[in-house]
C-alpha cells in the first residue's frame, strides 16, 4: 500500500516536472503565460506528487510497514517517534525524497511570485522550465535507481534481503527492521539539521534557473539579478543555519569536542556557501554600479554545479567520510547530470556572453567596489582551495594508485590566511568611502573600534593564546564588531538629536531604513563573533583523561569532578550505560553530568553521548571512554567561550533573515552613498 | 572628562594592549602538550573514516596518540615522528601533505589561482582608467 501510494506520488511528480519543463520553455519562447495560468497544473502536480511521496514514506515509517525495503532497513518498531520521522532522511533513498519535496516547494513559491508579476513574465516562465528539468532528473532517479519505495521480496526476519522496484509485487514483510544508523538516532538535531541544509542546498537551484532563463532570453540588466539575489539570500540563510547546526550536532555527538573536520560532506556544503556569499556581495555591486554582470552568471552557475558535485562526491561512495552512509548506482547518474549542467550552461553562457557582458566601469581599487572585488576573489579562492583539497587525494589515487592524505593541517594553512584577509576586507569595506576621506575623519571612525579590537587581542594573549595569526584574527573581529556598532550608534545619535527622539528606538529605525545593508552588517558581526569563537576555543582548549572509582574525585581547570555512581537503563531501542558525575566549582555544586555509552540493537559498536555543561566562561565536556564496575575512564575537555561559535553562526543567519523579511521603512539613504552617487 | 585627556587615554590604552599582544606572542613557546596535539591532528586514524588521531575516540587512535606523546617526550623531531607512522601505515596516513613530490602541485595551485585572480582584477582596473581618461569628469 505504502509502496503503491509513494510510487504514485513520485510518478505524478515526474509527469508534473516533465510538463513544467516543456511548458516553461514554450512559454519563454512564445512570451506567454500571463498570471502563471499555463504552468499552474504542472507546478501543482509536482508539489502534490512530492508531498504524497513524503507523506507515504513518513506514514510507512510511523506504521512500521516493513514490507517496504527502505523502512525495514532503516527503522525499527522500537525506534522512538522523533527518529522514525527523521529516518525519512537517514539514508540515501529517503534523503532524495526530502530533496525532491524541498525542490518542489521552491518551485511552488517561484511560481507564485511569477504569477503575481505584471504582464508577461518570460524570465520567470523560463526559470520554472529549468526547475522542471532539474526536478525531472531527481524524480526519475527516485523512481528508478534510488527508489525508497522498493518492495521487500525476501527477508530472513531482520531487515530486507531482496527487493523489487514494481510496487504491485507481492511483498514479504520483515518481522523487525534494522533501525537507523546509531550515529543518526543519537541526537534530536538529526531531525532539523538535514532539512535546514537541504533548504539551503536545493534553494541554490532557483538562482541558477533564473540565470539560465536570462541567458536563454539574452536578457541583460538587473531583473534576473534582483530575483536571483533574493532567492539566494533565502537559500543562504538556511545553508548558514544548516551548516552551524551540523557543527553543533557533531560537537554534541561525536565525542571529541570538534565541530568542523574538513570532512568531504562539510566541504560540499561549505563551497556553495562561499560562492553564494560571493554572489550576495557582487550582485550588490552590479545593482548599484552595473558592473560584474558576466561574473555574476558564472558565480550562480558554479554554486549550483558545486551542489551537484558535492552530492556526487558524498553519495557515490568515491570518498569515505562519516556522512557517506550508503553507496549506490546514483553516482554515475549524478556525474552525467553534472556534465550536462556544466557543458549546457557554460556553452550557453559562451554563446550569450556578448549580450550580457557589462560595460567596464569601475572606480579605483581603493573604492568600495574595489574591496568588493577583492572579497569576491578571496571567497572564490577559498572555495577553490577547499575543492582542491577534497578532490586531490582522489585524483592522485586514480592516476597513480598512491594514497595521499589531505586533512586539517592543509586546510588550516591555507584557510586561516584567506579567512584573515576576508575579515580584513570585511573591516575595510563598510567604511571605505566612494571618495577619499581625510585622515582625521578616518581616525575618528576607527578610533574606538580599533581600541576594542586591540583589547580583544590583548585579552586573547593574556588567556594564553600564542598563535600570532589567531590573535590577529581576534583583533580584527573585535575591530569589525566595533565598526558596525559605532556606525549604528553615531548615525542614530545624529538623527535622534536632530529630531529629538530617544536613541534606542532610533537605532531600530536606522536599521529598518535599509534592511539589506544592516542585515549585511548583522551578518558581518556574526561572522566576526564566529571567528572569535573559533580563535578562542580552538587553541585554548584543555584536555585530560581521568580514571575514577565511585566516590573518588579529581579536579580539572577549576572544576571538581566527583564520580557518584555508575548507572544503566534499558530502553526500548538501546541500552544506556553511564556515569553520574557531580560537578563543583569553588565549593558549590553547579550540575550533575551523565556521560553515556549507548548500545543500539542491531549494531555492534556502541555510540557515546558526551555530556556538556555550558556556562558563560565556556563548556565543560565529558566523554565516556570506558566503564566497568570498578572504575570509569573519562575524557574531559574544557572549551572556553565556545558558545561564541554557535551565537556567531546564528547571528550571521539572522542577518540574512533581517534582510529577507524586513521591508524598508523609508527610502534607504546612507550618508556615504548619498554623497558618492551625487 | 576633557576631550584632550580622553584622547590620551585612548592612545595609552591602545599602546598597552599592543605591548601585551606583541610581548605575549614574542615569548610564546609551544609546550609539549601543544606539540602532541598538533602532531595528532596531522596523522590520520587508519581505522576511522577521515578523522585525525587527535580527533578520534577509537582505541587505535588513542594508542597512536600515546606513541606520539612518548616520542615527543623522548625529544624526537616532528619529522621523525611523522615518518615513524608513514613507514608503518603508508603515505596516506599523513594528513599534512608535504611540500614536495606528488603534493607539490596541491600547494602551488592556490598561489597560481590567487595570482590569476589578481591579474584579472588589475587587468580590469587598467581598462577603467583608460575609460576615465576618455571621460575626464567620470573620475570623481
Amino acid at each position: 500500500m505504502i509502496s503503491i501510494l509513494g510510487t504514485l506520488g513520485v510518478f505524478i511528480a515526474v509527469v508534473g516536472s516533465a510538463f513544467l519543463g516543456v511548458r516553461g520553455f514554450t512559454a519563454l519562447a512564445r512570451r506567454e503565460d500571463e498570471s502563471g495560468r499555463w504552468l499552474k497544473w504542472p507546478v501543482l502536480a509536482l508539489l502534490g506528487g512530492s508531498l504524497l511521496a513524503m507523506f507515504s514514506l513518513e506514514a510507512g515509517l510511523l506504521a512500521d510497514d516493513f514490507s517496504v525495503s527502505y523502512i525495514a532497513n532503516n527503522s525499527a518498531t522500537t525506534t522512538p517517534f522523533l527518529y522514525k520521522v527523521a529516518s525519512a532522511w537517514a539514508a540515501l533513498e529517503g534523503s532524495i525524497v526530502l530533496w525532491g519535496l524541498v525542490l518542489a516547494g521552491f518551485v511552488f513559491f517561484v511560481w507564485r511570485a511569477h504569477s503575481r508579476q505584471q504582464g508577461v513574465d518570460a524570465l520567470g516562465a523560463g526559470a520554472l522550465g529549468v526547475l522542471g528539468v532539474v526536478s525531472l532528473f531527481f524524480f526519475v532517479v527516485m523512481l528508478t535507481i534510488s527508489n525508497p519505495f522498493e518492495v521487500c521480496t525476501a527477508s530472513s526476519g531482520f531487515g530486507c534481503a531482496d527487493t523489487s522496484i514494481l510496487p504491485w509485487t507481492t511483498s514479504v514483510a520483515a518481522q523487525e527492521g534494522f533501525g537507523p544508523n546509531p550515529l543518526l538516532q543519537n541526537h534530536p538535531l538529526m531531525a532539523i539539521h538535514p532539512p535546514m541544509l537541504y533548504l539551503g542546498y536545493v534553494g541554490l537551484t532557483v538562482p541558477f534557473a533564473f540565470a539560465i532563463s536570462a541567458l536563454l532570453l539574452g536578457q541583460s540588466g538587473d531583473e534576473w539579478l534582483r530575483r536571483s539575489r533574493s532567492w539566494t539570500r533565502i537559500a543562504w540563510v538556511f545553508l548558514t543555519a544548516g551548516i552551524v547546526l551540523g557543527g553543533l550536532w557533531s560537537y554534541e555527538v561525536l565525542g571529541w569536542g570538534g565541530y568542523w573536520a574538513w570532512d568531504p560532506v562539510e566541504n560540499a556544503s561549505f563551497m556553495p556557501w562561499l560562492l553564494a556569499t560571493a554572489f550576495l556581495h557582487s550582485s550588490a555591486v552590479q545593482i548599484r554600479r552595473g558592473v560584474l554582470q558576466a561574473w555574476n552568471f558564472v558565480l550562480v552557475i558554479a554554486a549550483f554545479g558545486l551542489t551537484i558535485l558535492g552530492t556526487f562526491l558524498t553519495r557515490s561512495g568515491v570518498i569515505v567520510s562519516v556522512h557517506s552512509f550508503t553507496q549506490s548506482a546514483i553516482g554515475p547518474a549524478l556525474l552525467w547530470f553534472l556534465m550536462l549542467i556544466l557543458v549546457g550552461s557554460l556553452g550557453l553562457f559562451a554563446m550569450r556572453a556578448h549580450l550580457v557582458s557589462s560595460s567596464p566601469r569601475l572606480d579605483s581599487l581603493s573604492s568600495r567596489e574595489g574591496v568588493f572585488l577583492v572579497n569576491n576573489l578571496l571567497l572564490v579562492l577559498f572555495a577553490f582551495v577547499v575543492l582542491l583539497g577534497t578532490l586531490y587525494p582522489m585524483i592522485i589515487e586514480a592516476v597513480s594508485g598512491d594514497t595521499v592524505g589531505v586533512g586539517r593541517p592543509f586546510y588550516d594553512k591555507v584557510a586561516i590566511p584567506i579567512s584573515f584577509l576576508l575579515i580584513l576586507a570585511m573591516g575595510i569595506g563598510p567604511f571605505t568611502p566612494y571618495r577619499s576621506a581625510s585622515p582625521k575623519v578616518v581616525w575618528e571612525r576607527i578610533k574606538y573600534p580599533l581600541l576594542f579590537g586591540l583589547g580583544v587581542g590583548a585579552l586573547l594573549v593574556s588567556l594564553g593564546q600564542r598563535n600570532g595569526w589567531i590573535v590577529l584574527l581576534g583583533l580584527l573581529s573585535g575591530f569589525i564588531i566595533g565598526l558596525a556598532v559605532r556606525q549604528l550608534w553615531t548615525q542614530s545619535k545624529r538623527s535622534a538629536d536632530k529630531k529629538g527622539r530617544k536613541l534606542a528606538p532610533e537605532m531600530v529605525r536606522t536599521m529598518r531604513s535599509d534592511p539589506s545593508y544592516w542585515g549585511g552588517q548583522i551578518a558581518h558581526i556574526g561572522v566576526a563573533v564566529l571567528a572569535l569563537g573559533i580563535a578562542i576555543s580552538s587553541n585554548l582548549a584543555s584536555e585530560t583523561v581521568v580514571e575514577l572509582s565511585p566516590g573518588e574525585s579529581d579536579s580539572f581547570d577549576g572544576y571538581t569532578l566527583v564520580y557518584v555512581e555508575p548507572f544503566q537503563r534499558v530502553e526500548e531501542n538501546r541500552t544506556v550505560t553511564g556515569a553520574r558525575m557531580d560537578i563543583y566549582r569553588s565549593e558549590s555544586k553547579i550540575t550533575t553530568l551523565e556521560p553515556r555509552l549507548n548500545q543500539y540493537k542491531a549494531s555492534r559498536q556502541s555510540v557515546a553521548s558526551p555530556a556538556v555543561n555550558t556556562g558563560l566562561r565556556g563548556d565543560l565536556y565529558l566523554s565516556l571512554a570506558s566503564i566497568d564496575s570498578q572504575s570509569v575512564t573519562l575524557e574531559v575537555y574544557s572549551f572556553p567561550l565556545i558558545w561564541l561559535v554557535w551565537v556567531g553562526g546564528f547571528l550571521a543567519a539572522s542577518g540574512g533573515v533581517f534582510a529577507w523579511l524586513v521591508k524598508p521603512a523609508a527610502k534607504p539613504v546612507r550618508r556615504e552613498e548619498a554623497s558618492a552617487d551625487a | 572628562m576633557p576631550e584632550n585627556m580622553r584622547r590620551w587615554l585612548v592612545l595609552a590604552l591602545m599602546a598597552v594592549f599592543a605591548v601585551v599582544i606583541v610581548a605575549g606572542i614574542a615569548v610564546g613557546e609551544e609546550t609539549e602538550t601543544d606539540r602532541v596535539q598538533s602532531l595528532g591532528s596531522r596523522i590520520k586514524c587508519p581505522v576511522c573514516q577521515g578523522e585525525a588521531i587527535a580527533d578520534s575516540p577509537s582505541e587505535t587512535a588513542r594508542a597512536m596518540m600515546e606513541i606520539v606523546a612518548e616520542r615527543v617526550a623522548d625529544g624526537q623531531t616532528d619529522q621523525e615522528i611523522v615518518e615513524y607512522f608513514t613507514e608503518r601505515y603508508g603515505n596516506g596516513v599523513s594528513l599534512d601533505p608535504p611540500f614536495s613530490g606528488r603534493t607539490l602541485v596541491l600547494w602551488l595551485l592556490p598561489f597560481v589561482a590567487a595570482g590569476f585572480g589578481i591579474v584579472m582584477i588589475l587587468g580590469r582596473r587598467r581598462k577603467f582608467s583608460d575609460d576615465e581618461m576618455a571621460e575626464p569628469d567620470g573620475a570623481s
